[in-house]
């Protein structure tokens, strides 16, 4: 009984991952940037589902489009403005420059809304499921069903619409996706935005689940990382494996070890995965 | 048509001017703000360096010791500064950014004592950075005084520069177990949860030995890593113990989503004890119902009462000037750190002085009543006077349900 609770524990913490890394993956796979911003973009997300919140009393689940569109825009505009200025440049240019980018966001978020943490606190929580001894958070497993379900569209909408489909181009040859009259710039910002609304949405969600600062963006960041390269590069179905492997890995590692190896464990098996299979779980070469 | 190289080089480059200026920009605004809270004209200026983590994760921190030595500063230089002798001396404290990276803080403490000249110093945030700094004013001779470091193992370094405004970790938690005892008797098992940390750490092994000596027994005791992002399987593993405490130490942050992650897994107890966050009113504002009922203990709480000393005067009229000055009630951070201003000022006073020695043999052999409580200090420089109170959160609010002379409400189980 308790392996099947560790088990569940480890899915659902694995879900809140996918919806961590989606969109870090996707801008990534497709653009060839490190978007160092993406853990503050889920900030901002979590930052419109509180101030949502807390002025009207809307439920954060009801302001996943609210911020996704936002995010959505600021992510384009910063990408068509800034980033696509040095698109083309050596991955440590771009990284240098979200980097950057990163520090004036979040010092200006740390302005804005101060360091201390924050939370979404429901006046009636939504609770738990308990199906015996195993209890199931709903904030999480919405969460977790919201995760895939946006990862699906996504995922969906690059094999099949006209514009995923210029999106894969544009990954897989650039110079002659442009010949074929695809608008490379449009399709990175739009691609950039895309990664962005991903976030948005999952800070949203997440601001009833974890406390809400700026500080929390790097920690972000971080578990994207490895869950990226765990399920492999620009697949989107591989943020959504190596998120929940991710997950159930670290929980059966508490569980076995101890809480405080946790973190150890996840990048141990980043080194181990490197060495053995460099592509990550689901990865390959080229795009969908 | 690809663009030269050069023409994309100078674009980079100018976007990362554009990104260098206002990086710049923002440094200076934080270092004006800094500074002109302490900068005053006057004949006669004491400096008083203070190495706080005001950007980065422990800004939260640094930011409310800050408020209390910019409260003292700012009070006695309203009042005609320090006299010592014939001299008048007014405050200035200078601030210096670590952006809580503690190696950092034990540099920028050499610089405030060799660059910045200053004649005292205050202890950057926490047991491990004032631990890490003290080295380097005991070096130099400079009187520093830690606001906010507990473990015993910063004292016991037989520095002879070094005075702390908290009395060690185990006066908080052998009240707390002992009022449990009494109040609770059906209470018997108790889990630990630890931030794998300086502070949280060794407050976890103290509550360990004073569960023990109370009579309770210890199911279970658990460490996480810093920058942990789920709790879940610790808690459910706690869970398979059948504690009737849970006793969690760590950050405000840690400690919000430890209380929300409890009624996830269904770990329901009838005492819940964190240490450190519910002190704060971020704590309750961020947790609402669920922060109800939650234990913790503090070296200080609004609701003390103590009269004496300079400045302040009593705890009343504190927590006046500090509301007035911030409009927020004042915790144990804060008020610990004006606290430490007041304690150099009766040095400097009792020394009739500010020789860095005698105000230093001065400190050593205070005793004194605050609106913190009375001072004294143990030979390895921590206070030995106070009698940490231990609230608990009921209404939303933090009351003090021990010592009894400033009882606000009795312990209640958690439902």
């Amino acid at each position: 009984m308790l392996y099947l609770q560790i088990l569940v524990n480890g899915l659902l913490l694995g879900g809140l991952y996918a919806c961590i890394a989606s969109g870090f993956s996707l801008v990534w796979g497709v653009l060839n940037v490190i978007n160092i911003l993406h853990g503050s973009f889920i900030v901002i997300g979590s930052y419109v589902g509180l101030l949502a919140h807390q002025q009207f009393g809307i439920n954060p689940f009801l302001t996943v489009p609210v911020a996704g569109l936002i995010l959505y825009g600021f992510g384009y505009a910063l990408q068509r403005g800034v980033i696509n200025r040095a698109v083309g440049q050596p991955v440590l240019v771009t990284l240098t420059l979200t980097f950057g980018l990163e520090l004036l966001v979040n010092n200006t978020l740390i302005l804005g809304f101060s360091a201390d943490y924050k939370k979404v606190t429901l006046e009636n929580p939504l609770g738990q499921i308990e199906l015996g001894a195993i209890f199931i958070a709903v904030d999480r497993l919405l969460a977790m069903v919201l995760a895939l379900v946006l990862t699906g569209i996504l995922y969906w909408m690059l094999r099949g619409s006209r514009l995923g489909r210029a999106i894969v181009a544009v990954r897989m040859d650039r110079e002659a996706a442009s010949l074929m009259g695809v608008k490379v710039n449009t399709i990175y910002a739009v691609t950039f935005g895309l990664g962005a609304l991903m976030a948005g949405a999952a800070g949203s969600m997440m601001s009833m689940i974890y406390p809400i600062s700026p500080l929390t963006s790097t920690a972000y960041l971080g578990k994207a990382f490895v869950i990226c390269v765990l399920g492999g590069l620009g697949s989107v179905p591989g943020a959504i494996i190596g998120g929940l492997v991710l997950g159930v890995i670290e929980s059966f590692g508490s569980l076995f070890f101890s809480a405080e190896l946790a973190t150890t464990f996840s990048f141990v098996l980043l080194i181990l995965l490197l060495i053995f299979r460099p592509t990550g779980l689901l990865g390959r070469r080229g795009y969908e | 048509m690809k663009k030269s190289w050069f023409e994309c080089h100078t674009r980079v480059v100018r976007l990362a001017h554009i990104a260098q200026v206002f990086g710049l920009a923002l440094v200076f605004g934080a270092a004006l703000t800094g500074f002109s809270a302490g900068a005053v004209a006057a004949e006669k200026t004491l400096k008083v360096g203070a190495p706080l983590p005001l950007t980065g994760p422990l800004s939260p921190e640094g930011l409310k010791q800050k408020e209390g030595y910019d409260l003292w500063a700012e009070q006695v230089n309203k009042t005609g500064g320090i006299k010592v002798g014939g001299d008048t001396y007014k405050i200035q404290i200078i601030y210096s950014d670590y952006q809580s990276n503690t190696p950092r803080a034990v540099q920028l403490a050499e610089k405030l004592i060799t660059v910045d000249k200053v004649n005292f110093l205050f202890s950057p945030f926490g047991s491990g950075a004032t631990k890490a700094a003290s080295a380097v004013s005991e070096k130099y001779g400079i009187p520093t005084i830690a606001a906010t470091a507990s473990s015993t193992a910063v004292y016991n370094q037989g520095y002879k520069y070094l005075f702390g405004t908290f009395t060690p970790n185990s006066t908080l938690t052998t009240p707390l177990a002992a009022l449990v005892r009494q109040k609770m008797p059906n209470v018997k098992r108790v889990a630990i949860l630890a931030r794998n940390d300086l502070f949280p750490l060794a407050i976890a092994n103290v509550m360990n030995g004073s569960a023990k000596k109370s009579g309770f027994s210890v199911v279970a005791f658990e460490k996480y890593s810093i920058g942990t992002l789920d709790h879940a399987t610790t808690l459910t593993k706690l869970r398979a113990t059948r504690p009737d405490w849970v006793f969690a130490t760590g950050y405000i942050n840690d400690l919000i989503l430890i209380r929300k992650q409890m009624r996830d897994v269904g770990l329901r107890v009838p005492v819940v004890t964190m240490i450190a966050g519910p002190a704060y009113k971020e704590y309750a504002e961020a947790l609402g119902k669920q922060a109800e009922n939650v234990t913790s203990a503090a070296w200080w709480h609004p609701a003390v009462r103590y009269t004496g000393g300079p400045v302040f005067g009593s705890t009343v009229k504190y927590n006046e000037l500090f509301q007035a000055k911030y409009k927020k009630i004042p915790d144990y951070a804060q008020a610990s750190s004006s606290a430490a201003g007041v304690i150099l000022q009766l040095g400097i006073q009792k020394a009739g002085s500010i020789d860095p020695k005698k105000v230093r043999d001065a400190l050593a052999s205070l005793d004194a009543k605050t609106f913190y409580g009375p001072v004294r200090f143990g030979p390895n420089g921590q206070i030995t006077s106070l009698d940490p109170p231990v609230f608990q959160i009921q209404g939303g609010k933090p009351v003090v349900v021990l010592p009894a002379a400033v009882k606000q409400a009795d312990l209640k189980p958690i439902k």
